[in-house]
């Protein structure tokens, strides 16, 4: 396991820490808890009332019968009101924790999302969530009534008879050990048990993410295989959990149990002796009934607190890390200079990037070329702050990238990723993406990203609904409609990941001159596979195992660098159809 | 979901469907309700045994005696401890056993649904119906099914109690259990709609969470941190809001309850105290009559608590229902050979995906064996749609793709996929290493030793390609991580499907982001691939398509032969684009 740790690590934030968050709501639960469970004492002193009542003779069924109904509505309402603001104060905690959760990972980094894992923090909204709300709605309620009930009960049985009193309470102490000793144990159970959980959220969603895959391979049997693994561990640690449980119930059970035969055994010796009357006796069984229905509340509670300790405890995890960095404030229109400067990036031991540096003045286009895995999208991440450099600073117009305001300098700024990211939103949500675009930009990135005849074609036209892996596009539609969302801010800068990849010649062509005439400023950064569409560019730089080759006009390159050469070579043959779009 | 959604069950029909996982739980059942038998009765019989004692022994001042029933008691409590903890086991073992069948089969039934199903769901909801909704069931297999029981019988004990004590009192004591019995059915199907409604806004909240995770570079990017809190806050507050009516509804069994609890007192009292003035019964009686009630009732509170549980169990399940009923739709069909000399042929092909117009209409032709094609054209022209349609990850609206001779529908899949290899577009990896994606679904190899599965990627001359990852074939992946590039993915990609040695290979765009000088290499690989194998390639660079042996031109529903390379450029850059 990842995220093991040793057990004795105690969480800064215990679910405990919930409670004076909810203070009002809890004591109005615990209000209600005490007026119905008072009202309910009555119904029994009531009964006795009305039977002592027959017994002298004084019995009316109107005397009897009223207070009775009137108790009994009493009872209902106060527990329907308890009820309700059970359901309440347990959705209103779940809405606010998931709030908070949410609100944290929404200031987080990238990475953090990353090495965290969606289905880590997928598990913490929800069943972690649901393991907490119960717990401040539930069981604290029946944890202090019971400690009251406790406390009150054990001082009845001292008041009635001090010896019998002392034995009997003694019974208190071993349950609380035996809760203490069962805890100890079954904390890091629970914990266990929700990691399963993420496994088990993880081979869902890789199932289903990759379920084209496992279509195209027959893998289907490889894919249950892998599930059956963490399904069975899941079903392992709920019996291991449920062995604890299945032995501190009964163990408890007995005890209270033992208390009844102390009754019996020291109690009636005590009688015998002349030292207690068989009514104190009886006294005595009945005290202890009230003892002992709490601890079984607890009891049944004690599977619920901790399974909302473990939870909240990785709820925790979340809410305390560092967030991200905060941006810096200031507020600037870019002019569109770049500048990487001895910048780094390692990822564990390994060096993603080595010591790159290179300056872009505004206006001008570079391109990035160079092998597969050769740092080539680390550096657009690192441009953009997606990955923040072990070593090393971008600047902007000669400013280091910290000092701007994140929404300002990335509302200067568009990135066209690699893979195509679609929201399961309409087109137009999916290019507006959320801010206010005006609809002058909106066109001009449309007809740019030559997106206007398509969306022409379709019924819905940007109102059109595109899915998660949604099938209505193809893929170099999502690709343009991924230009037209960075298009769509008028960045002064435009970073572009592989673009041209999954768009034909002519289409890249056409777009490439767009660009070009649209937004004549820009200063453009592309990292792409082909030389023949960037041989104009004022700057290629040659990336190879993270480390600039290279950097230079085409020219320059192909007279200095024997690897520009190599790759100008493999793509020479075909260099002639390519330049026919021209 | 986008099917119609399946009636909601009542009760007892849902409960009928949970038994046949049940049912191989028989023995443990029994087994659980033999202790839970031994358990109440020791509890119901305890307190007779010390009133016994009281009355008996210790006003008659005979210790020995006080002493002996202690001595039988604590057996008795030793046994109960014993048959506590079975009871409990038995039946926590068959929830959890229950539970992983249960996943297990959902699991199972995914993998046979159809690659359109998923293209309509959001993978959060799923992925909800299967941990959340399971869990839901869970909580009711292994909580409370374990205390049903125990309640039904000493419930079962007391009324047979107190029936024998005196019919019509009896009768009269459990008559608002009757009410309470037509007031649980009446308000039940309420509750549960709420509670589904519930279940399904979680579910939207899980989607929403899993599509905000997923692409959270793009939210970062463009600095909408403050779009992912506003969706979530929408979805957040549409649960609570759902939750908080599911809690509601879900309140109004426990206070009706106890209030009929307390009223079956009030009756017993009353026409207890009738039946005494008129010589009926005696005070004694009622006395332990007003005890037995108390037993009644007291499981009856719990019973409201299960039925809470079993209701939201019910919605749970019928929202797995709705994937277990789900028709896979690429169902296997007898068909006869036909003469054909190609290896795949299309034939009449038309093909719509449910919510667009034709994307193929009426396509014929041939691919010979051996041979290297290439399909060309615009974006959104229908290559990949061609090439889904060749691997069978669709089935055709019309007419039928022949693959030997013989209609695609009628392969299993596990022949087809062997003989039709097909690197995707957007190629996805597992968590694990990059050999363990590599051989991915290969069966060939699903015994093979690390050692073996690395000599074979140098038999197939793939090793070099290794040196592209940073720690070899040992380099850790994780799925939809940033560590392993879409190039490198694509490498893996390609090593699998060649490594699987198919009759046809299909790559779409399979190296599109792959350098040059890398996929010079990969085109070595691809030549020494056995003389029969016929490979479709879709590409938009050039030089990947160069040495084909035929092209094919794909756009606006059409697929025409280009006779050479020539003319298919010609056809891209001057051809009419209709998508």
């Amino acid at each position: 396991m990842k995220s093991a740790k040793p057990a004795k690590e105690k969480p800064k934030n215990s679910v405990f820490s919930l409670i004076p968050r909810y203070k009002g709501f809890l004591v109005g639960l615990l209000g209600l808890a005490i007026l119905s469970n008072a009202l309910n004492l009555a119904i029994p002193k009531l009964v006795a009332n009305g039977i002592d009542a027959f017994g002298k003779g004084t019995y009316d069924l109107i005397g009897f019968g009223l207070p009775f109904l009137g108790v009994m509505f009493g009872v209902l309402l106060a527990a329907y009101a308890l009820a309700i603001l059970q359901a309440f104060t347990a959705e209103r905690v779940a809405r606010d924790i998931r709030r908070d959760v949410a609100d944290k990972i929404s200031r987080q980094t990238f990475s953090y999302v990353q090495t965290t894992t969606p289905s880590k923090l997928l598990t913490n909204l929800t069943s972690d969530v649901d393991a907490v709300k119960t717990f401040v709605s539930m069981a604290t309620v029946t944890l202090i009534s019971s400690v009251f009930l406790i406390l009150g009960a054990c001082a009845l049985l001292l008041s009635t008879n001090l010896k019998l009193g002392l034995a009997v309470v003694l019974i208190v102490p071993l349950i609380g050990g035996t809760f203490f000793v069962v805890f100890r144990r079954v904390g890091p159970l629970f914990k266990q048990a929700q990691e399963v959980v993420d496994r088990l959220n993880k081979t869902i969603n890789e199932s289903i993410l990759g379920a084209a895959l496992i279509r195209v391979l027959n893998a289907g049997k490889e894919e249950d295989v892998k599930f059956a693994e963490v399904n069975t561990q899941a079903k392992n640690v709920g019996i291991s959990i449920l062995r604890m449980f299945a032995s501190m119930i009964p163990l408890i059970t007995f005890l209270a149990s033992a208390a009844t035969l102390t009754i019996l055994g020291f109690g009636g010796h005590l009688v015998i002796a002349g030292e207690m009357t068989v009514g104190q006796l009886a006294a005595f069984n009945s005290y202890v009934a009230i003892l002992i229905f709490p601890i079984i509340m607890i009891g049944f509670m004690s599977s619920l607190i901790g399974r909302a300790a473990a939870s909240y405890a990785r709820i925790a995890e979340v809410l305390d890390a560092p967030a991200a960095a905060e941006g810096g404030e200031e507020i600037a229109t870019l002019r569109g200079d770049i500048e990487m400067k001895d910048v780094s990036i390692l990822v564990g031991e390994k060096a993603i990037l080595k010591d790159v540096s290179f300056a872009l003045s505004a206006g001008t286009r570079t391109a990035i070329i160079g092998p597969t895995a050769a740092g080539k999208t680390q550096l657009l991440y690192a441009l953009t702050g997606l990955i923040t450099p072990t070593k090393g600073v971008v600047l902007y117009d000669q400013r280091p990238v910290t000092v701007y305001d994140p929404q300002s300098l990335h509302s200067q700024l568009g990135l066209v990723f690699q893979d195509s990211i679609i929201f399961n939103l309409t087109l137009r949500e999916n290019i507006s993406f959320g801010q206010d675009i005006s609809p002058e930009y909106f066109e001009k990135a449309m007809e740019t990203a030559e997106l206007s005849d398509f969306v022409h074609t379709l019924p819905d036209g940007l109102d059109t609904l595109v899915s998660e892996r949604g099938t209505s596009l193809s893929g170099g539609q999502k690709q343009r409609l991924m230009l037209a969302r960075a298009l769509a801010l008028n960045p002064k800068i435009l970073l572009l990941d592989d673009f041209t990849a999954r768009v034909d010649t002519n289409t890249e062509h056409r777009i490439l001159a767009n660009v070009r005439k649209n937004y004549p400023n820009l200063t453009l950064v592309s990292v792409t596979q082909k030389i023949a569409s960037v041989e104009d560019y004022d700057r290629i730089i040659l990336l190879m195992e993270g480390e600039v080759l290279a950097q230079g006009t085409h020219a320059e390159l192909m007279s200095r660098s024997p690897e520009y050469v190599q790759i100008f070579e493999s793509q020479r043959s075909t260099n002639r159809y390519e330049h026919q779009a021209d | 979901m986008n099917t119609k959604p399946t009636k909601p069950t009542s009760s007892l029909t849902g409960l009928r469907k949970l038994l046949p996982f049940l049912k191989v739980e028989r023995g443990n059942l029994a087994w659980a309700a033999l202790f839970i038998l031994v358990t109440s009765t020791i509890n119901l019989g305890a307190p007779f045994v010390f009133g016994y004692a009281v009355d008996n022994f210790i006003a008659k001042g005979d210790y020995p005696g006080v002493l002996v029933t202690v001595g039988v008691m604590l057996a008795a409590y030793l046994i109960s401890l014993g048959t506590q903890y079975s009871q409990m086991w038995f039946m926590g073992g068959v929830g959890q056993r229950v539970l992983f069948r249960l996943r297990s089969l959902i699991f199972g039934k995914l993998q046979q649904l159809s690659i359109a199903f998923f293209n309509r769901q959001k993978a959060g909801d799923l992925i909800s119906r299967i941990n959340n909704d399971t869990d839901k069931l869970n909580q009711f297999f292994a909580e409370t099914l374990v205390r049903f029981v125990g309640t039904i019988v000493i419930m079962a004990g007391t009324s047979i109690f107190l029936l024998s004590l005196n019919v019509k009192l009896g009768l009269a004591a459990m008559a608002p259990a009757v009410v309470l019995l037509a007031y649980t059915r009446l308000l039940s199907p309420w509750v549960k709609s709420r509670t589904a409604a519930s279940l399904k806004a979680m579910g939207g909240l899980s989607g929403e969470v899993q599509e905000s995770l997923d692409h959270f570079k793009v939210i970062v990017a463009f600095d909408r941190r403050d779009y992912f809190r506003k969706q979530f806050e929408i979805a957040n507050e549409t649960n609570y809001r759902a939750a908080l009516r599911a809690g509601v509804a879900n309140a109004s069994y426990s206070p009706v309850y106890d209030f009929a609890s307390s009223f079956a007192q009030l009756i017993v009292v009353v026409y207890g105290l009738f039946l005494i003035s008129h010589g009926a019964m005696t005070i004694g009686l009622l006395l332990s009559f007003l005890l037995y009630i108390n037993q009644f009732y007291g499981p009856l509170r719990q019973i409201a608590m299960l039925w809470q549980s079993f209701q939201t169990a019910l919605a749970a399940w019928d929202r797995i229902s709705e994937i277990l009923e789900q028709d896979p739709g690429m169902g296997k069909t007898k068909a006869k050979a036909q003469a054909s000399s190609a290896v795949l042929e299309f034939r009449g092909v038309s093909f719509r995906y449910s919510d667009s117009g034709d994307v193929l209409k009426d396509i014929s032709f041939a691919l010979e064996r051996g041979k290297t094609y290439a399909l060309v054209g615009p974006t959104g022209g229908g290559k990949t749609t061609t090439a889904s349609l060749m691997a069978r990850l669709y089935d055709p609206t019309e007419g039928a793709v022949l693959l030997g001779g013989r209609d695609l529908r009628s392969y299993s899949n596990e022949e087809r996929t062997k003989k039709i290899g097909f690197i995707l577009q957007e190629p996805f990896l597992f968590s694990g290493t990059v050999l363990d994606n590599i051989f991915y679904g290969n069966t060939e190899y699903a015994k093979a030793s690390h050692e073996e599965k690395v000599n074979a990627l140098k038999e197939n001359r793939l090793d070099g390609l290794m040196a592209r990852f940073s720690e070899g074939v040992d380099t850790p992946v994780q799925a939809g991580a940033e560590t392993i590039s879409l190039g490198q993915r694509q490498l893996i990609a390609f090593m699998r499907a060649v490594l699987r040695k198919p009759e046809l290979l299909i790559l779409d765009e399979a190296t599109a982001n792959i350098d040059t000088v890398t996929e010079q290499s990969l085109e070595e690989v691809l030549r020494q691939l056995p003389e029969e194998t016929t490979r479709v390639i879709i590409a938009h660079r050039l030089n990947t398509i160069e040495s084909a042996d035929g092209i094919f031109f794909v756009n606006g529903g059409k697929i025409e032969g280009a006779g050479s390379l020539q003319q298919a450029v010609d056809m891209l850059m001057h051809g009419k684009r209709q998508s």
